[in-house]
């Protein structure tokens, strides 16, 4: 394993599964609506594997599954209640959900204990949470077998998310984003691709968290309070929401960057906070902004002469934006 | 759509370039040396006196100058050779530091690193370890596990670390600590008290001393003491911290023959607890033991007084009582409120008062029991470093193992077989609205 992997591979694993995540708010955000619902159904993927590594025998693999089973099947009864709400009113609605799952696996036992009567039951543990056994990683073609599964996961969601801009449902879910009633006339049952929309991005959270844990290692309700539904966001944010480069990028740059600052000691959180902060004033649209790029690469481009031309892009920017 | 492919294509390369310089970026950190830069030191002090002594007039700068660079030379060439004639302790050990410093136990990490350093900076002075130095490197883990896990790998793989002190938080702890058991790096917790920590394997030690051994001795000595028969018991039932301190409670007051007349929760920044306490008010207990943080362990006792429970009827706590906080946000309701600690500000131990007037001197406040535990472990991995005389993780693992009745400042200290620490827990008493030993 080269040393710059093994020396990064936590902060590796971490922007992978937080671009894992940015992906799932991306989908959501990609309709229109603003669900901060992402770090529940994370919660739910993480404490079913969780739940399933440490009481049988079964692979992580199935743990992912069993996790994007449940989570899939949470969103959709969810979903119902919640898909016909719009902006901020979705946007409260979803973040009670975050709040309910947490505090749900904080008590689970009293539940569990009502059910089966058995006072000495602890499945979910409670604040103090489960704690996978850690077990040394075994290299696999030069990465970590921890590493393997989030990578192939994070490689399956772009691909899904390269061909869904193109694929007739991305751009009904664009329709929809873009105006909703225009696109309900067109005959787009828009609350069944919104309810599509939700339970996609809750599988692709939920996947998330059932691959995090062997890296996270204790799975407590404290990981997915509110501050981590607005990290998801910070990452889609940062990065941008026109396609899915940004939260891509977003979730790299947020996950590596005070790891990249450590080197500051004391002045790191006020470096990074103002990185991000330039960011956002700078490119409102997001670091993946295309507008941005492209306006660099032509300045670039006219560096090496031909100034007539970038006049004529100029002229033709005005007329279409 | 060619102007869309054009846009993926740019924001592709976008991304090539955040991953090189990404890249780059960390592989700058990984070259920076200390070694050379004393080298470049001398070198620059060299040619600056060079330099001086063909200017005329400034004879007397250069010849300092010169000096100091020929001084500065003899002591790398001195320390070159013990490092080669000797085969104990010489040269730099590092040992890293994992603390909380932002975040939101960023009220402990300050104190401990405070009281780490100065401890790493009086062993460097001291000689204790002959011609040797500690070489701290202070990790910040942002009190999350995203950050602590990072900052383990960075230390034990860059800077090859022999031990690591920390990290602030047992839940940090628990997620962290198998890696360095993996590469087998010693990690002495100096503020771990949950579970399964040292249990994570044997190179985990902590020197502070979890609530299973201090809340037994505290309802025994309470029991003796107040003669308590019948309590009511509060806890907060979603923080780890809280909820281990009443299940070991529970247990203490049990094996006691203490018959428990109600149990109550609360949440973790609550401010009313009116329910709760009218229903033990009714139950007339003898003593009232909680399980809770300083903030809420502070309106616990003057919502009690307020609603009328008796002064007779004491509040017993852990460790969470144990914070200049309560007396200032409880006031006159916090007095005599009972609790056990590891360490005490005016212990007699050998060398406290000492370390509290040093740190108060320097930092300007006094020093709690985070910054007590974290001095103490400093000068503990040092004995076991001094004992030994190799600066190798097995050797300083094994050193520790043995360590027995050495002077702390949180008295004397051993390790147990399962690399608990073992020394004394005090009772303290709230009064006047300070603490003091409860006898």
């Amino acid at each position: 394993m080269p040393d710059f992997i093994s020396n990064n591979i936590a902060t590796i694993n971490f922007s992978l599964i937080n671009i894992a995540l940015g992906l799932s708010i991306f989908i959501t955000l990609f309709t229109g609506m603003l669900s901060l619902a992402n770090a529940g159904f994370m919660a739910i993927g993480a404490y079913t594997a969780a739940v399933i590594a440490t009481r049988t025998d079964f692979p992580l693999f199935g743990g992912f599954l069993l996790a994007i089973i449940v989570a899939v099947v949470v969103a959709i009864i969810f979903g119902l209640l919640i898909v016909r709400l719009r902006e901020i009113f979705l946007a409260i609605a979803t973040l009670g959900f975050g709040e309910i799952v947490r505090i749900f696996f904080l008590n689970g036992d009293k539940v569990v204990k009502a059910f089966t009567g058995d006072e000495n039951t602890n499945v979910f543990n409670g604040a103090e949470g489960i704690t996978i056994k850690y077990k040394s990683p075994q290299d696999i073609l030069g990465l970590p077998e921890t590493t393997w599964p989030l990578l192939l996961y994070v490689a399956v969601l772009i691909y899904f998310m390269i061909t869904l801009q193109k694929s007739r449902f991305g751009r009904v879910l664009s329709a929809i984003r873009l105006d909703e009633s225009a696109a309900s006339t067109l005959g787009i049952n828009v609350v069944r691709y919104r309810l599509l929309a939700f339970v996609i991005g809750a599988g692709i959270a939920a996947g998330a968290g059932a691959l995090s844990t062997p890296i996270v290692r204790v799975i407590e309700p404290r990981n997915y309070v509110f501050g981590r539904a607005v990290d998801i966001l910070a990452s889609a944010v940062l990065g941008g929401m026109t396609t899915w480069i940004g939260p891509v990028l977003g979730a790299i740059l947020l996950t590596a960057l005070p790891e990249i600052l450590r080197f500051l000691k004391d002045q790191r959180e006020i470096v990074n906070g103002l990185i991000i902060m330039i960011a956002i004033i700078y490119l409102p649209r997001g670091i993946s902004d295309p507008r941005f790029w492209s306006s660099l690469w032509r300045k670039r481009k006219s560096g090496q002469g031909n100034a007539a031309e970038v006049a004529t892009e100029k002229e033709k920017e005005v007329k279409t934006g | 759509m060619t102007i869309k492919r054009g846009f993926l294509k740019v924001s592709l390369l976008a991304a090539l370039v955040m991953l090189v310089s990404l890249v780059l970026a960390a592989c700058g950190d990984n070259t920076a040396t200390p070694v050379p830069a004393t080298t470049a030191a001398a070198t620059k002090a060299a040619t600056t006196a060079a330099g001086a002594t063909t200017a005329a007039g400034a004879t007397t700068a250069a010849a300092t100058t010169a000096s100091g660079a020929t001084t500065a030379a003899a002591t790398t060439a001195a320390g070159a050779t013990t490092a080669a004639a000797a085969s104990t302790l010489t040269g730099d050990i590092p040992i890293g530091a994992v603390w909380s410093l932002t975040g939101g136990a960023a009220i402990y990490g300050p104190s401990q690193k405070n009281a780490a350093d100065m401890a790493v900076d009086e062993i460097n002075k001291s000689g204790m370890l002959g011609t040797a130095k500690i070489k701290l490197i202070t990790e910040d883990d942002r009190s999350v596990k995203e950050g602590g896990i990072p900052a383990f790998d960075k230390l034990i793989n860059q800077d090859k670390v022999v031990a690591i002190l920390g990290p602030t938080l047992s839940s940090t702890a628990l997620a962290t600590n198998p890696v360095a058991q993996d590469k087998k790096v010693v990690v002495l917790g100096v503020s771990n008290t949950a579970g399964g920590i040292v249990e994570i394997g044997n190179y985990v030690f902590r020197d502070s001393l979890p609530e299973a051994s201090v809340i037994p001795n505290t309802v025994k000595a309470t029991k003796e003491k107040l003669g308590y028969k019948n309590v009511a018991v509060m806890y907060g039932d979603d923080d780890a911290f809280t909820k281990s301190g009443y299940d070991v409670f529970k247990k203490a007051l049990d094996d006691n023959g203490v018959k428990i007349l109600t149990t109550e929760t609360f949440k973790k920044g609550d401010t009313d607890f009116s329910a709760q306490l009218t229903k033990i008010k009714s139950l007339n207990p003898d003593a009232i033991i909680v399980s809770a943080l300083a903030e809420e362990a502070a309106g616990i006792m003057s919502q009690g007084r307020q609603l009328g429970i008796p002064t007779t009827v004491k509040f017993i706590g852990g460790n969470g009582f144990n914070s200049a906080q309560l007396a200032k946000l409880a006031g006159a309701a916090a007095e005599d409120a009972i609790s056990g600690a590891a360490w005490f500000i005016s212990n007699d131990a050998n060398g406290n008062q000492n370390f509290v007037k040093a740190y108060t001197a320097k930092y300007g406040t006094a020093p709690d029991q985070f910054a007590a535990q974290a001095y103490a472990g400093v000068y503990i991995l040092a004995t076991a470093i001094k004992n030994t005389g190799a600066a190798n993780s097995t050797a300083i693992r094994d050193s520790l193992a043995k360590l027995k009745d050495i002077d702390t400042i949180l008295g004397k200290f051993s390790f147990d077989d399962t690399r608990n620490p073992v020394h004394t827990p005090i009772l303290q008493i709230v009064k006047n609205g300070k603490f003091e030993l409860f006898k």
